[in-house]
């Protein structure tokens, strides 16, 4: 009893004068850094008066770290070439960059820091990290671009998902289809897909595309997990289908591919832009990707004629020699422009905080960067274009893929309500 | 069993508690966001290894299926406490009350599971509770309407009387803004001093050495008269039980519930805690969740100050590889140099540092007068 007493008194005063001593000199209490800068700049989080920063949350060890090393390498490229035109504001731009490995954990922990120590997040990889942040994303009012194109992600003003998300991309994929008369209605179509918001997105707009042209999806939900595509392309052989859509990885797409060419089945085979990358055409599945294998993306391929485009494969060749060119290259220099050119306008009404520089990203309707199609950030319940490339791999290519439409937005997709926050 | 033996705590005990208190509740004035989720998770941490600890290092019972029963409590309080539309499904309880019916949930489970927890011994209980992991991730997909499916489900704040550990309001204390982070550090560090004063009570009590008794010896605890069955069955439940809590806790320090999370790797880092850490005792269960938790994410955060690690991007070992390099190292290094953990290394420097310092002589005999 007594010992306890003695204990609790302890313990009580302890708690007193830690609380007492806690007030003073933290440098919490101020609020760290921020203010207003020499040049009478108004400072946020991340911002001195010598350089910005940035955080990069991607993944270089998990599933995704092809791309994730693509993106930030491009986006790094981007920030040189600004810091070497004198940076923005006077100041250099200072990249962040976390490794997450595609493990939700570490990313709410990698955002913990980065949302204390940088201005904006021009890259932050996988959407379930993305969703899982998305309210903190709100309060914290931090500037984020995700390298993930789902619907779950829109409704959100200080998230800018760029491009067209995926269920677009199969709206405009099934109507491409039926212009060429590789389907008609009233046809049978595959489709397979990841469980989660990207696979399900996905057969969203492939299920409001078949609704509207009286077609029949066959579905075929995969884990991220699997990787022999056998007994779906069986199942779908067996269910006679004219074409086959699939929302899943490189891996699967090259499986998917091979094994049905190799049972001799012709169909028509359309990707969403995260189901290819020019690897695969290094690989034995190189033959089958040749043959009637499309792939639906916001993202202009990196062979095309736009001149913008060509300085880009040749800055990023010279710079990370032997690097894939792949559709993470564009994507990622795309969303580190976007950015920065917030930054400058931002700048110009000498307002660098977070707040400034959302109201400056958002005060644009008509971006273009020349990497591909103009889009409107002025809204953000709705993708910030409609339009879709289709393209097709070729080896030799820059990024393995030309061009086979250009990009385009369906009737039936204008039309399209998208679901917001959800999918 | 210090506790019991000597009565009253000694002074440079209970100074070292006095500022080992004032620190942590000092550490969220100060440290930034990052620390403070780290620390938050090292915490709830720290309370689902010493439900294992009670388990595996107390009664001698392996299992694997601890990432089940986390998941048990994380989303068992989001489905209690959670909202109903958008094509989930919730009832909306009091958060407080969620809390407490997500930890119950976690013992009813662990319940259900108690016949075979009762009959199974060691390694087989190991490889029936490895099940239990994979039942939960499928289940964890599929009942789309009560976790949400592969991408998971928004966790709702704790409200207690009016009180919410949310970003908004905005609390300040002392001129520190107190945000989500620093109310649940607050929160994590009530719930773990809890946990761990009542665990133990269980380990000093009798109840303790009733399971120390069944993990050396079963049939000498049964001709003791420790009913065996009932013991095992019943510490998995309690352990279960820790697992909720600390589930609960996680589920709030994340925000967002995610099914990946709650895999067999889950399962596999929480002994690696107690393995580390030292089998049997709460603070080596505390010391081992800390170590395990904190160094992945000190490793990401610092590694651009340490040799031979490229940083991320660049080719080379990156941070995150190094880590869990060093991690897997350290497992090793822990299970053949330090079979006691690091609790073990502290117990003997202090045995041996006590030794040296105790110059009275040994009752041993002097070599002369020993008989030849």
């Amino acid at each position: 009893m007594k010992s306890s007493l003695r204990k609790t008194a302890v313990s009580l005063t302890a708690l007193v004068l830690a609380a007492a001593t806690a007030g003073c000199g933290s440098g919490k209490a101020t609020g760290g850094s921020g203010g207003t800068g020499a040049d009478g700049v108004k400072q946020g989080p991340g911002v001195t008066d010598k350089t910005i920063k940035l955080g990069l949350a991607t993944d270089l060890t998990g599933v995704y770290a092809p791309l994730g090393k693509s993106i930030t390498n491009a986006q790094q490229l981007h920030f040189e070439e600004i810091n070497k035109a004198g940076g923005i504001c006077g100041r250099t731009i200072e990249a962040v960059v976390r490794d997450h490995g595609y493990d939700p954990q570490k990313a709410v922990s990698i955002y913990s820091e980065l949302s204390g120590s940088v201005l904006a997040l021009p890259h932050f990889l996988g959407s379930p990290m993305v969703s899982a942040v998305k309210q903190r994303i709100e309060s914290d009012k931090i500037f984020t671009i995700p390298s993930a194109w789902t619907t779950a992600l829109l409704g959100n003003q200080y998230i800018q998902v760029t491009g067209t998300t995926y269920d677009v991309d199969m709206i405009n994929g099934i109507q491409w289809m039926l212009d060429k008369k590789m389907i008609k209605s009233g046809d049978k179509i595959g489709h397979v897909y990841f469980e989660g918001d990207y696979g399900e997105s996905a057969l969203r707009g492939a299920k409001y595309a078949a609704q509207h042209n009286n077609l029949t999806i066959v579905e075929q939900k995969i884990k991220a997990t699997d990787n022999d595509m056998s007994s779906q392309v069986a199942a779908l052989n067996q269910a006679g289908v004219k074409a086959i859509l699939i929302s899943a990885g490189p891996r699967q797409a090259a499986s998917l591919a091979g094994i049905a060419r190799s049972r001799g089945m012709k169909q028509p085979i359309l990707g969403s832009n995260s189901a290819f990358s020019p690897q695969l055409l290094d690989t034995a599945a190189a033959p089958a990707l040749a043959q009637g294998f499309f792939i639906a993306t916001a993202g202009a391929p990196m062979s095309s004629d736009l001149p913008a485009m060509k300085k880009l494969a040749d800055d990023y060749s010279k710079k990370y020699p032997g690097q894939p060119l792949d559709s993470g290259v564009v994507n990622g220099y795309g969303g580190a422009k976007i950015v920065t050119e917030a930054l400058k306008k931002a700048c110009e009404a000498k307002d660098l905080t977070r707040e400034g520089l959302i109201k400056a990203h958002r005060s644009r309707n008509a971006f273009d960067d020349g990497l591909g199609t103009p889009m409107d950030f002025s809204y953000w319940d709705k993708p910030a274009t409609r339009k879709t490339y289709i393209t097709q791999p070729k080896k030799g290519a820059p990024g393995g893929v030309v061009t086979v439409q250009e990009a385009t937005e369906s009737e039936l997709a204008k039309n399209y309500q998208v679901p917001v926050g959800t999918f | 069993m210090s506790e019991r033996t000597s009565p009253l705590p000694s002074l440079p005990r209970l100074v070292a508690w006095a500022v080992g208190l004032a620190v942590m509740v000092a550490v969220p004035f100060y440290a930034e966001a990052f620390f403070l989720q780290a620390g938050v998770f090292a915490m709830a941490a720290a309370i689902g290894a010493i439900g294992l600890n009670l388990l595996t290092g107390s009664t001698g019972q392996l299992s694997l299926g601890h990432a089940f029963f986390l998941a048990v409590g994380a989303y068992g309080y989001v489905y209690l406490a959670g909202e109903s539309g958008n094509g989930l499904a919730g009832l909306g309880l009091p958060t407080w009350l969620a809390v407490v019916g997500a930890v119950l949930l976690a013992g009813l489970a662990g319940g259900l599971f108690s016949p075979i927890a009762g009959r199974l011994r060691g390694t087989y209980l190991g490889i029936a509770s490895l099940a239990l992991v994979f039942i939960g991730q499928h289940i964890l997909h599929n009942a789309h309407a009560v976790t949400g499916g592969a991408n998971g489900r928004d966790v709702p704040p704790l409200e207690i009387a009016g009180f919410s550990f949310a970003d908004t309001p905005e609390l300040v204390v002392l001129q520190v803004p107190f945000r989500a982070l620093e109310k649940l550090w607050f929160l994590a560090l009530a719930l773990l001093l809890l946990a761990a004063w009542i665990a133990r009570g269980v380990l000093n009590g009798r109840p303790g050495r009733a399971m120390n008794t069944i993990r050396d010896h079963e049939i000498a605890a049964g001709v003791m008269g420790v009913p065996v069955a009932r013991y095992r069955a019943a510490v998995f439940v309690v352990s279960s039980m820790y697992a909720g809590l600390a589930g609960v806790l996680l589920a709030m320090a994340f925000r967002r519930t995610v099914p990946d999370y709650f895999g067999l790797l889950l399962s596999l880092e929480y002994l690696a805690m107690i393995v580390i850490g030292g089998l049997g005792t709460v603070a080596g269960a505390v010391i081992g969740a800390v170590f395990v938790s904190l160094l992945p994410p000190l490793f990401t955060r610092y590694a651009d100050g340490l040799p031979l690690i490229a940083p991320p991007g660049s080719g080379g070992v990156s941070p995150a590889e190094a880590s869990r390099i060093l991690y897997g190292a350290i497992v090793v290094a822990v299970v053949l140099f330090l079979p006691g953990g690091l609790m073990g290394l502290w117990q003997r420097l202090r045995a041996s540092t006590a030794a040296r310092r105790k110059s009275t002589p040994s009752p041993r005999m002097e070599p002369e007068e020993q008989p030849a």
